[in-house]
């Protein structure tokens, strides 16, 4: 690319001025706090230009080349946002202030609500910001990630001859969807997350369903939008119940006294909670309602990035985690914690049963999205011993869970994204490379390649450093080897879990046992991934013509390379696990600045040698499976030496040969089995809910479509052609003659001063 | 001195001076068109000494120029509205401006000593200053609409002076040129305009009346000034012989209730009242409602309005709508809340409340089947007119206290924001028939988004702000009316059961759930002039140009859209709010 890149680079320096955005609000004497509702208000006001200024303009040179068909715009925007994000997180750490609720920054109209004591509720539509460590942090992973998918995107989205000319309306989504996880994010009450949270599904059935020409995108659009919607509808009467009990939805209100003077029980809380919490588990893609998910990938990359990694699928998580106050109030000790003990199953449940169907995957995007459910469903299991803790009085051991939650979902995200941009290098390369082996032109075999079947790659290794080299660090990060960024909060979890059985929650102990489990079976499928695609032999010749050469794809894998290898390490040493629970007296980054070999030695020590010796040797047995059974496994099923003469960077090429020394298992008897089968067909899951839908649900929709067309439009069609008659029966009375209208006038005066008379 | 003191300063000159602007205007508009070269020969034989005189003979350039009268006229309006608006918000030192003019044993005195007192005719306050705001404006707008259009036909451009010396326009044109009849007509707006303010300022209703008479007799020549028209003459004369029947008969209540008491200033007449109507004062209530009645095209005398806002030209109709229908409100305010309200239910109230259920039904019903947009504003306009009489019964049942001024509140609030997206609509009605008379069919407004997006959108924010739709400002006026109206009356309501309670509730209630009713049907005939605009083809092709109708259009749109909600809102809503407490005193 050469020269041409150099002008490419250059497109970036009126985002680059972005990065001045907030220095100049400084300037204007504003606080870091009243700049904060512009990271809603940018995006929101980007989306439209974008839409507007390109369905008008594409096609213009100057459209496509300058802004990259708005992708330069978009990522102005999300560069303004990132940079408000930053000054908000710095001011945030300096004061050691927790924001919490940031007063009203739209104030709109005041009701009143007839409750069901009988007494008149004033309530309010109105818009603030709750600023805490929680919402920090997601806002920083939403923010950063969307600005780099962003990025890539205008690498991987028009570079693509199939989407020019609708490139706009693919970026136009992009930030309405970063919109709605800003502001979901930032929202200080339950009412206008519920709004932010339904504008991002909105916007994954408009990104998943982008080719919407293809019938499976269509498909797999349609199916998101109602899977989640099944959740949402819970969630939805969740909200009306919580509503019912505090008369508001206002963080400050419901979290400043969750009993409401000691009016509310713990258990009236149960139904509201475990509802809400039904949400959680459609946006977050968990077990029984994960089956959008794989599908989703049917929409390009950068969306499976966005909302596997940055947005959509941490709303979920981050939903869960703001109940976290609630099971922390003292006096529903004991009373919600069955409600914990279900997120800890679901989450169990959905771990194990994603990391078996990954077994089998052979697209390479879908390896990735069951990782993600797998993934998901640690942070869920983290997040229910959290809240089990939290309910039964174990304050100390709630934080460490809590925080590694949320660690994991920092950690999981940077590594996901990477993971995500990596694979869609790996495709973007792959399809070019197969057009240019076998020309354009020849529709027939262009439909049989799959660029994204791992069974068509393999020593990839020498052919795509960078790529493989983020693949593998952001593998390492899911896996958790020890000392890379899942580890630490991978460990966080698994501990914390067996800890609660420890303290009494016996019923913990399946789940436990599953995310145990499941902590080997991700070594095995992400490692199984990884040598596919990057080690062994070329299993197709279109694998010799992959180059790596799209400038704006490279550059936020490097960076993501670079903050999923350290950024683990570093957070988890500047106690970030305690900071997320307790950030006033946490010493977050402080202590690591001031006696770095201490803070380090106490992290270290806590992390791999814990007081009780169970946890030791459950930290231990995972560390074992995760790190050496199952990538071990993967290296002798998949991995192998590179092609002759073919030679791999340093980075990568010490594991490519390594698995090639762990030498050779056939398992291709076990790979046709029944068992494999099934992973296969996703454990029949969507097979049953097909099977229940077509009995239950489109025999009575096809009865209402019914009622609708003869009895429903037939009222409506009579109320029409009743109001035109009467319409036109009354305006006969306007005769046109004045002689008329003076009758009118006298009967009128005689009927008002009749009336009159009457009364008194 | 102090600067608001020039406003609202405690005598004759700065007390009235929105009044006294609009008077000047007036001998301005008869004089200065006039002022020509005449001269006068004195009778000397043998000489033929001229003294020029300057009324009559070849007027000057300036003094013929067919845009002057316009000038004239929109320079009025403008002064008279901006002192009016300054006397309220500049602080004049004396805390609210109240100033009274009584006529007191044969001469006139001036003060707000003067206040409350029966010898008052005039009295400058909140309400009626804010009432003298909206007349202003809404006839500032339509002069401004008709800059360079001939009166005549909203069609015909005013020729340019290049055209005029070329004699490219017929003679016909030529004829209208004439700057008289572009006097004619900004004479009668200013009549109107200082007719509607005396009917803001009286405190008796003789004077009201005088004042009432002033503005319609100068409406009905409007209404007929296209009288090259076929329809133009016919609605006006229609709605004159209409409308003084009307008169005649309130002047006959009016007379009734003279007698009755002796004095018709309003305290008077309240303390009277107070004390227990007889059936003659009754029967005169009942006749002067006739006439406001007609005013604000209440069933069953509204039949004349649509003929007459079909035949006018649309900013006419839009000022008939608009300020003239704030006038017969006005009127009845005064009467019924400051004249015969009392506590716990006055006896109009049933009567107010069954016109209005009939009104607000009547019209939207009746504006279902129009396909004359103009017709159907002004069935709409009936419709209006029903919810704010809707408004008025729930006063009329609540007696005086804090739930009338709520909804006094928003009644003034509404009279306000018609002003914006009413005569907002009427003027988007007169840009397309500025093209050859093409504004009066559905047909005429196909294709209008694709054939001028900006006014297609004004017109949607019309028709969503007439139907009351958020966030724009219909939606806040009728939010606070609808609001008013359930909170004071939903406030004492009891029982053990759901039906019991119900059965308890005021039957105003009612009227508030009948207004939710009539805004869903209207919803259908104003989102059909959005729907025909949005999506039906048509091969027409651009809209005319028409600048000054065009910035008009966008004032109201704006008008439209910042009052529904934000800091604009809260402001009018304020000062809505003091005009209540006024008129309550």
């Amino acid at each position: 690319m050469g020269g041409h890149s150099k002008a490419e680079w250059n497109l970036l320096l009126p985002v680059l001025a972005m990065v001045s955005f907030p220095g100049i609000r400084m300037f204007m004497g504003f606080e870091a706090i009243e700049s904060a509702f512009l990271i809603v208000a940018v995006p929101l006001l980007i989306f439209p230009a974008i839409l507007i200024i390109g369905q008008m303009n594409k096609g213009e040179d100057w459209w496509k080349d300058q802004l990259k068909e708005g992708g330069i715009v978009a990522l102005a925007g999300l560069m303004i946002t990132l940079s408000l994000t930053v000054w908000l997180i710095v001011e945030f750490l300096v004061h050691h202030a927790d924001f919490g609720a940031q007063g009203i920054i739209l104030d709109w109209i005041h009701f009143e609500v007839l409750g069901a004591n009988g007494e008149w509720v004033t309530s309010t539509l109105s818009f603030g910001l709750w600023i805490d460590s929680v919402s920090l942090t997601v806002l920083f992973v939403a923010a950063f990630l969307c600005f780099l998918i962003c990025w890539f995107a205008i690498g991987y989205m028009t570079t693509d001859h199939q989407n020019e000319d609708r490139n706009h309306r693919f970026f136009a989504e992009f930030v309405l969807f970063s919109m709605g996880m800003f502001g979901m994010v930032l929202a200080d009450s339950f009412l206008w997350l519920f709004i932010f949270w339904e504008i991002m599904g909105l916007c994954s059935y408009l990104l998943i369903g982008f080719y919407w020409e293809k019938p499976s995108a269509a498909a797999a659009a349609k199916k998101a939008f109602l899977t989640t919607r099944v959740g949402d509808v819970f969630l939805m009467v969740g909200l009306f119940m919580l509503y019912d009990l505090y008369h508001s939805l206002e963080f400050a209100v419901i979290f400043g006294d969750p009993t409401l003077g000691g009016t509310i029980q713990g258990s009236d809380l149960q139904w509201p909670l475990i509802l809400m919490f039904i949400g959680c588990v459609g946006k977050s893609a968990q077990f029984p309602l994960h089956v959008w998910l794989p599908d989703a990938m049917e929409g390009p990359t950068p969306v499976s990035a966005l909302i596997h990694a940055a947005t959509m699928v941490n709303a979920g998580l981050y939903l869960v985690a703001r109940m976290f106050p609630i099971f922390s109030e003292a006096s529903f000790e004991g009373a919600l914690s069955d409600v914990a003990m279900l997120i800890a199953w679901i989450g169990g449940i959905t771990a194990f049963m994603a990391a078996f169907i990954a077994f089998v995957a052979n697209d390479i995007k879908r390896v990735l999205a069951y990782s993600t459910m797998s993934q998901l469903a640690y942070i869920f299991t983290g997040l229910g011993a959290a809240c089990w803790f939290a309910n039964e009085g174990y304050e100390k051991y709630a934080i460490l869970a809590f925080g590694a939650a949320l660690f994991h979902l920092f950690n999981h995200a940077m590594a996901k994204a990477m993971l995500f941009m990596s694979s869609g290098s790996v495709i973007h390369e792959m399809h070019h490379a197969h057009e240019h082996a076998h020309g354009d032109g020849d529709e027939g075999d262009h439909h049989h390649f799959d660029p994204q079947d791992m069974r068509n790659m393999g020593g990839l290794a020498s052919k795509m450093p960078v790529t493989s080299t983020a693949m593998m660090l952001g593998s390492m990060s899911i896996i958790g080897i020890p000392l890379i960024g899942g580890f630490w909060s991978k460990e966080g979890i698994v501990g914390q879990a067996w800890n609660v059985y420890l303290k009494g929650g016996e019923m913990i102990l399946f789940p436990a046992l599953l995310v145990l489990a499941t902590a080997g079976m991700t070594g095995f499928y992400m490692s199984r991934m990884w040598f596919m695609t990057f080690a062994g032999a070329p299993k197709t010749e279109v694998v010799d013509h992959v180059h790596e050469d799209t400038q704006w794809i490279k550059t936020p894998l490097i960076t993501l390379s670079i903050v999923t290898a350290f950024s683990g390490f570093i957070l988890a040493c500047g106690h970030f696990v305690k900071w997320l629970a307790k950030p006033d007296d946490a010493h977050f980054m402080t202590d690591l600045l001031k006696h770095p070999v201490d803070a380090i030695l106490y992290e270290l020590e806590h992390a791999f040698l814990p007081e009780d010796n169970t946890l030791k040797v459950v930290g231990w047995t995972a560390i074992l499976l995760s790190s050496c059974l199952g990538p071990f496994i993967a290296a002798r099923l998949h991995g192998g030496k590179l092609k002759e003469g073919e030679v791999a960077t340093p980075m990568v090429g010490w594991l490519v040969n390594l698995s090639g020394k762990a030498g050779k298992t056939d398992v291709s008897e076990l790979a046709e089995g029944g068992f494999a089968t099934a992973l296969h067909n996703r454990l029949y899951i969507d097979d049953a809910y097909e099977w229940m839908i077509s009995k239950t649900l489109l025999p009575l929709a096809n009865i209402s479509a019914w009622i609708d067309k003869n009895w429903v439009d037939g009222v409506i069609k009579g109320i029409e052609r009743g109001s035109q008659w009467i319409s036109t029966w009354l305006r006969q009375f306007t005769t046109g003659r004045a002689s008329d209208y003076l009758l009118m006038t006298a009967i009128g005066m005689l009927i008002f001063v009749g009336i009159l008379w009457g009364v008194i | 001195m102090n600067l608001g003191n020039l406003f609202s300063g405690p005598d004759m000159a700065s007390g009235l001076m929105p009044e006294w602007i609009l008077v000047l205007g007036i001998i301005a508009m008869i004089v200065v068109p006039n002022i020509g070269n005449a001269t006068f020969r004195l009778p000397i034989p043998g000489k033929s000494w001229r003294i020029p005189y300057l009324i009559g003979g070849k007027r000057f350039a300036l003094t013929g120029d067919p845009r002057l009268p316009k000038a004239i006229a929109a320079f009025t309006l403008f002064a008279s509205f901006i002192t009016a608006l300054l006397s309220q918000i500049i602080d004049s030192g004396v805390g609210v401006a109240e100033t009274c003019i009584a006529i007191a044993e044969g001469s006139v005195e001036v003060g707000s000593n003067w206040c409350g007192k029966d010898a008052t005719v005039l009295k400058v306050d909140a309400f009626s200053r804010l009432m003298e705001m909206i007349f202003t404006a809404a006839l500032l707008l339509a002069v401004l609409a008709n800059w360079d259009r001939l009166p005549a036909t909203a069609v015909n451009r005013i020729p340019t002076k290049k055209q005029h010396d070329e004699g490219v326009e017929s003679r016909r044109l030529h004829r209208l040129l004439n700057n008289r009849r572009q006097v004619d007509f900004s004479l009668l707006i200013l009549m109107v305009a200082l007719g509607m303010s005396t009917v803001a300022l009286s405190t008796n209703l003789f004077m009201l009346f005088v004042g009432l008479e002033l503005a319609s007799m100068a409406s009905y020549v409007l209404i007929s000034f296209n009288k090259e028209t076929e329809v133009g003459p016919e609605a006006g004369v229609k709605y004159f012989i209409v409308g003084s029947v009307a008169s005649a008969v309130g002047l006959y209540g009016l007379s009734m209730l003279y007698i009755w008491n002796g004095d018709l200033s309003i305290s008077s007449l309240a303390s009277a009242w107070a004390a227990g109507p007889n059936g003659m004062a009754i029967i005169g209530l009942g006749m002067m409602l006739v006439a406001f009645g007609f005013k604000v095209s209440a069933v069953p005398f509204h039949f004349a309005a649509p003929d007459a806002y079909a035949g006018a030209s649309s900013p006419v109709a839009g000022v008939l709508s608009t300020a003239s229908k704030g006038m017969g409100f006005v009127a009845l305010m005064r009467v019924l809340i400051g004249v015969t309200l009392i506590d716990g239910g006055s006896e109009w109230t049933i009567l107010i409340g069954a016109v209005a259920a009939v009104t607000m039904t009547w019209g939207n019903i009746a504006a279902l089947g129009s396909r004359n947009p103009k017709r159907m504003l002004a069935y709409s306009s009936v419709a209006h007119a029903g919810y704010m009489l809707a408004g008025i019964a729930a006063i009329g049942a609540l007696g005086p206290g804090d739930g009338s001024q709520l909804i006094a509140t928003a009644l003034i609030f509404h009279l306000v924001v018609l002003v914006a997206f009413k005569l907002g609509a009427f003027l988007v009605i007169s840009l397309l028939e500025c093209d050859n008379d093409r504004g009066n069919q559905l047909e005429h407004y196909y294709g209008l988004a694709r054939r001028d997006p900006l006014i297609a959108i004004s017109m949607m924010v019309f028709m969503l702000a007439l139907a009351g739709v958020p966030p724009l400002s219909g939606f806040l006026s009728k939010l606070m009316m609808v609001s008013g109206i359930i909170s004071s009356t939903v406030g004492d309501v009891s029982g053990a059961t759901l039906s019991d309670a119900m059965g308890s509730l005021s039957w105003v209630f009612w009227l508030a759930i009948l207004i939710f009713i009539n805004s869903a049907i209207s919803l259908f005939y104003y989102l059909r002039i959005c729907v025909v605009m949005f999506f039906e083809e048509t091969d027409r092709m651009a809209v005319p140009r028409a600048s000054m109708i065009r910035i008009t259009i966008m004032l109201c749109t704006m008008g439209a859209v910042v009052f529904g909600f934000g800091p604009l809102a809260d402001v009018l809503a304020l000062a809505a709010n003091d005009a209540a407490l006024a008129l309550f005193g």
